[in-house]
C-alpha cells in the first residue's frame, strides 16, 4: 500500500528515498538503475522493494 | 589475553564502513559482530495511543511502520527500559512523514525525516501519542542499530608465476579486501606498494585485471578481519562499535564475578 519502511532483507532503511526515487524514475523519465545508484541503494535486495513498489492509497480510497 | 588489537578504518563513513582489526580471533571478532547486532540499545517506538485514525490503514499498520523509524540515540544519556513520547497530527489531504513526529526529547528525533508513513486524502485525520523504548536487538528487530554487519578475512594476494602465454585467461573473482604482496606486478596501479590495502572494486572484483597474465594464490591472512558496518542511522558506525565493545566487555565482567565466590 505505502512504500515499506525498511527492506524486509537486509532491514536497511529505504522508505527514505521513496519520494525522489518515484519523481525522478516514475513520473519522470530518467534510468531507475541510475537513481538508485545515486540514492545509495546499493544492495539488490534493497533495490528490489524500490521497483517492485506499488502506492495503492488512491485505489483504496474509494472504499474507506 | 592482553594483546591489543590494531584497527585501520579503509572506508570510513558516517553510516556505513570499513576498517581492519589485526590481532583478534575468530570468537572475538564474532562475539564483536553480534554485540552489534543484539545487545547496542536503540530507541523505538513500541507503543501508540491513537486519537483519531481516519486514514486507510489500521492503527496496527501504522504502529508497525513506526516502529521501523529509526531514532537517533544519544550516547549515555539513557538507561535501558527508558521511555520518550512523541507525537504526531497531521490532517489531510497531506502526507504523514516521519518528519512530522515531535518528539518530548530533543535528542530523540527521527534519523530520517522522508519517510512516508501514511498518505492522507481530504478530511482523513491521523493523531496520535506515542511512547518510544530503549531495548537492546535481542529483544525486537527494531531495536537493532546495526544493520548488515558482517566481516571477511584479510587477504593476501601472492603471484605463483605466470600463467601459460596463450591460454585464455579466466575471470578470478575475489570479494574482500586484500592485503598487497606483489606490488611490482600489479599494472593497474602504478604507486602499488607491499603492504597496501586494496577493496576488490578498484579493480572490479577480479584479479585477471590487476595481475594479468599471472598465476597467482589467495590465503587469507590470520586473526586480521575486514568489517563491513552499517547502522540504521540512530547513532555513527564509530560509535556502534564503541558500543558494542562495551557490552562485550561488561559481560565479560559479569561473568567473571558471578564465577569467582
Amino acid at each position: 500500500m505505502m512504500i515499506p519502511v525498511r527492506c524486509f532483507t537486509c532491514g536497511n532503511v529505504i522508505g527514505e528515498h521513496w519520494d525522489e526515487f518515484k519523481r525522478r524514475a516514475r513520473e519522470g523519465d530518467e534510468d531507475p538503475g541510475k537513481v538508485l545508484d545515486e540514492l545509495g541503494v546499493e544492495r539488490h535486495c534493497c533495490r528490489r522493494m524500490m521497483v517492485s513498489h506499488k502506492d495503492l492509497v488512491d485505489v483504496v480510497a474509494p472504499y474507506q | 589475553m592482553t594483546n591489543d588489537f590494531e584497527v585501520e578504518f579503509i572506508e570510513p563513513g558516517e553510516r556505513s564502513a570499513r576498517f581492519l582489526v589485526r590481532g583478534v580471533s575468530p570468537a572475538v571478532a564474532n562475539g564483536i559482530r553480534r554485540a552489534m547486532v543484539a545487545d547496542v540499545p536503540t530507541f523505538s517506538i513500541d507503543t501508540v495511543r491513537f486519537v483519531e485514525n481516519s486514514s486507510v490503514m489500521f492503527d496496527e499498520m501504522i504502529g508497525l511502520r513506526l516502529g521501523l523509524v529509526p531514532l537517533s540515540t544519544p550516547i549515555g544519556d539513557f538507561e535501558e527500559g527508558d521511555v520518550v513520547t512523541l507525537a504526531l497530527d497531521v490532517e489531510g489531504p497531506a502526507t504523514a512523514y516521519s518528519g512530522d513526529l515531535e518528539s518530548a526529547d530533543a535528542m530523540v528525533q527521527p534519523a530520517d525525516e522522508n519517510i512516508p508513513i501514511i498518505e492522507l486524502k481530504d478530511g482523513q485525520h491521523l493523531e496520535f501519542e506515542a511512547d518510544a523504548v530503549l531495548d537492546s536487538g535481542k529483544s525486537h528487530a527494531k531495536h537493532q542499530g546495526g544493520v548488515s554487519v558482517g566481516y571477511r578475512h584479510l587477504q593476501r594476494v601472492e603471484v605463483a608465476g605466470d600463467a601459460g602465454e596463450f591460454e585464455e585467461q579466466e575471470p578470478n573473482i575475489l570479494r574482500g579486501v586484500i592485503e598487497e604482496a606483489a606490488a611490482e606486478h600489479a599494472d593497474a596501479d602504478a604507486d602499488a606498494t607491499d603492504g597496501d590495502l586494496v577493496a576488490t572494486d578498484a579493480f572490479d572484483n577480479d584479479l585477471t585485471n590487476r595481475y594479468p597474465g599471472k598465476e597467482v594464490e589467495v590465503h587469507d591472512v590470520p586473526d586480521a578481519f575486514v568489517f563491513h558496518v552499517e547502522t540504521d542511522g540512530s547513532f555513527s558506525v564509530e560509535e556502534l562499535v564503541l558500543r558494542a565493545a562495551e557490552t562485550l566487555g561488561d559481560r565479560a565482567a559479569e561473568l567473571e564475578s558471578k564465577v569467582a565466590i
